[in-house]
This record gives structure tokens, sequence and C-alpha cells, in this order.
């Protein structure tokens, strides 16, 4: 039984610890603080677990997982239901094409990889919701957005590689 | 035999063919996901309610530490201020004293007066107060999700803080309302200048400042100007206090909302009984 239990679920469990991770994260970003800081403007913490995970796991994060962490934005958030996933799948197609490049190279690289993607990103969904509302967005936000995603990802990238080295093992995955 | 293998044969590449085009099927379904929001679809809305009450659950766990750590902060932060503050909530607190006591002449005053007019009081008001769970605050919406248990909560109603409007209940899932801010590129109010009474459209644009629109060319606004609902449409009842002219320029007028929107951590959705537009939009829409 014990066996069963550590041959069947512990591996399913660690497969999907990306995209339960992922959600987490996702959900901190809706967290009331009650603070005046930066004019309660939040990051868009979906992009950076898309982008961690995809580089460094892309063997357990894949399109599905994509569409679920969308749906689960869709779900809590008030904006137009879909651009997110719109975005979620534009990084990830962006981040497809260039994953070669990133290959073991230092922090910093990736972390410039981060702020050049998830700018074409943002502005790709920006673009798409101002077409929608047949109204530009404030882009002055959308850049504040930006930046504060940009300023947390080496936090971020931090939780989610103790994730991944503490409780993913490749043994039997 | 051959038939099974070529049917198998036909199925891998059916396979592979979804593979292929599985990112081009998942952008088209996105796109079609916001087409259906622009038709209204109920379908969607319905489909989404439950899922949105299991997600404000998980937020609710995950608050629990940040809650400590801010509460935390927020101490050593006003243990600075704490002799300054405590002077001035005397000093206030002697005025609204004063305050209370001409409230009250001008209540007893307002009542004789409505009796000798004969006039029709609005619907007696209810309230629901519903804890924040969930904030959103970015270039693409502005909004927040209150727990409500099982009170009577429906997609208009009026939300308020202790110094004016918040926003709108936009959706009920499962013991939470999503409400829609006054800041929301969504949120759209009917409102009027206090002083001269001159109306106009309130509109969020996803930033912290509302913009005021549909505003009389010659209508007389300046900046500290205090901005109330009009009541129009009837959605919102008039006289709601809404927030505060900051500037006046040739091509917009900002207002800033009286209520500090990032530090809710209760709201009050309020029940005026005036289902105005949305009641029949919604009809319509069935």
């Amino acid at each position: 039984m014990n066996d069963d239990f550590n041959e069947n679920v512990v591996p399913l469990f660690q497969k999907s610890l990306p995209l339960i991770s992922s959600i987490v994260v996702l959900l901190l970003a809706y967290l009331p603080i009650n603070m005046a800081l930066f004019n309660n403007m939040r990051p868009d913490l979906g992009l950076v677990c898309i982008y961690f995970w995809v580089l460094h796991r892309p063997d357990l994060f894949n399109l599905a997982s994509i569409v679920v962490l969308g749906l689960v934005d869709m779900v809590i958030s008030s904006a137009l239901p879909g651009a997110s996933l719109l975005a979620y799948l534009t990084m990830y197609l962006l981040l497809y094409n260039t994953q070669k490049f990133f290959n073991a190279k230092p922090f910093v690289v990736i972390w410039y990889g981060f702020m050049a993607l998830s700018l074409i990103t943002m502005l790709i969904k920006w673009l798409v919701v101002s077409i929608y509302y047949a109204d530009f967005l404030p882009l002055s936000v959308l850049i504040f957005t930006y930046l504060i995603g940009v300023a947390v990802y080496p936090l971020i990238s931090i939780i989610l590689a103790f994730v991944q080295n503490q409780f993913i093992q490749d043994e039997g995955l | 035999m051959k038939r099974r293998r070529s049917l198998f044969l036909h199925l891998n590449h059916l396979r592979l063919l979804a593979k292929k085009f599985a990112l081009v099927i998942l952008f088209l379904a996105a796109l079609l996901l916001m087409i259906f929001n622009k038709n209204n679809s109920l379908v969607l809305e319905r489909s989404t309610g439950a899922a949105t009450g299991v997600a404000a659950s998980v937020v609710e766990v995950l608050v629990i530490p940040a809650k400590i750590l801010a509460r935390g902060y927020d101490y050593l932060a006003e243990l600075k201020s704490i002799k300054k503050d405590n002077e001035v909530l005397r000093q206030e607190n002697k005025q609204l004293r004063l305050l209370q006591d001409k409230y009250k002449a001008l209540e007893v005053e307002n009542k004789l007066l409505a009796n000798l007019l004969n006039y029709v009081p609005l619907p007696e008001v209810g309230f629901v107060s519903a804890k924040v769970v969930a904030e959103e605050s970015d270039a693409f919406a502005h909004s927040m999700l209150a727990y409500v248990a099982d009170e009577n909560v429906a997609k208009g109603d009026v939300v308020v803080a202790d110094s004016g409007v918040v926003g709108r209940v936009d959706k009920v899932a499962d013991k939470y309302a999503k409400i829609i801010l006054i800041t929301d590129i969504n949120s759209k109010i009917p409102v009027m200048v206090e002083k001269n009474r001159v109306r106009g459209i309130l509109t969020g644009d996803n930033t912290a400042m509302p913009k005021l629109i549909f505003v009389p060319l010659d209508a007389e606004i300046n900046t500290g100007d205090r901005i109330v609902t009009s009541g129009v449409s009837g959605v919102f009842p008039a006289g709601l206090p809404v927030g505060q002219v900051v500037s006046v320029s040739k091509n917009e007028i900002k207002v800033k909302p009286f209520v500090s929107l990032e530090q809710l951590e209760y709201v009050r959705i309020v029940k005026y009984g005036l289902d105005g537009l949305l009641k029949q939009q919604e009809s319509d829409v069935e």
C-alpha cells in the first residue's frame, strides 16, 4: 500500500507541482495588503511563473498547464475574459522559440530575457484589450505594472527554484 | 487488419495535426472568450461563478500570513505618529459633536417639512457588511472580491465605504461578490457637481483617478469641487459622495475618490431597492 502510494501518487504530485506552485503564486498577486504601496498596483505573477517553468522544466509545464493557469486567472480577475490566457499563450510562444538561447546562461541574462519577453507580451495584451474597449488603456499604468513584475522576478524565481530543488526529484518522473 | 492499421494511422495523423495546431486553436479560443463576453454571455458568467468561489477560498487561506506581516508593518508605522494622531482625533471629535447636534436638529426639521409636503420617501435601505478577500489593480482591471456568505446580494448593488462610493457588484458567485471599483474601465456612474448640480458621467480608466465626461462645455467646474451621485439611471441613489475634482484641463477632468480604495478591509453592499437600468438590461439579454 505504502509502496503503491510512493510509486503512483508522489510522482504525480511532483509532476503537478509546477502548476500548483504557479496557481498559488498567481493568487498571491490578489491578496489584499491594505497598504497604500505603489498605488496598489499588482504585477502579473502568472507571466513570471510561465517564464520560469517553461524555461527550467518544460517537461512538467506544458500547454495544458498554461491553459489551466489562464483559466484560474480569468475566474478571479475582472479583466476581459480570455485576455490573460492570450498573454500567457503569447509568452509561451515567444519562449518556445527563444528557449535555446537561454540554456545554461547566468541568472542576469535570464532576467533580461524576462524583461524583453514580458514587455512584448504585455504590450500585445494591452493592444488587444484596448482594441476591445475601443479606447487606449493608460500606458503609464501598464509600464508601472511591468516594472513591478520585473522587480519581483528574482524573488519569485527564488521561491520557484526552491520548489524545484526541494520537491521535484527526477527519479521516477 | 489492413483497414485497422490505416485507421490507426489516420487517427495518429489527426492527433499530430491537433498537437501541431494546438497553440493556434488555443489563441482562437482566447479570442472567442472575449467575443462571448462582448455579447454579455450569461453562460460564461454562470460557468465561472462556482470556480470563482473556489479560487477566492484559496486566496482567503493565503491571506493569513500576508495579513500578519501587513499588521506588523502597520503597527510599527503607527507607533511613530500615535501622539500626533491622538491630538488630531481629539480636535476632530469636538467638531463632530457639534456637527452631530446640527444634524439632529436638521433631521427633525426635515421630517416636519417632508410631512408638510406629503413627500414620498425612497425605499428603505438594507445593507450587508462584506469582508474584502482579494484585490485586483493593474492596467487591465480594478476590482475586488468580497465574502458575502449567503446574504441576498445581487448584480448592480451599490458598494460603499465610510467616506463614499466604492463601486458596484458585478457578479455574485457562491458566497463571494465580484465588485467593480469606480476606477475600473467598465465603471460608469452618473454623477453631478454638488455645488451647481452640473451632471456628467464618472468613468474609470484603470488609473487611480477616474475622469468626468459628458459635461456641458460651459459648465463651471473647479478643482476642489465635490462630486456626488446624481441618481440618473436609477442604479445609484442621488447624493452619495464620490470624490473631489483634482485637475481640470481642456481635455479631461480628473476626480480623486474619497475612499482609499487600496486600504479597504470591509465594505458595505447596500440595497437601495433601485434596480434601474441594470435589471432591464439583464432581462433584455435573457
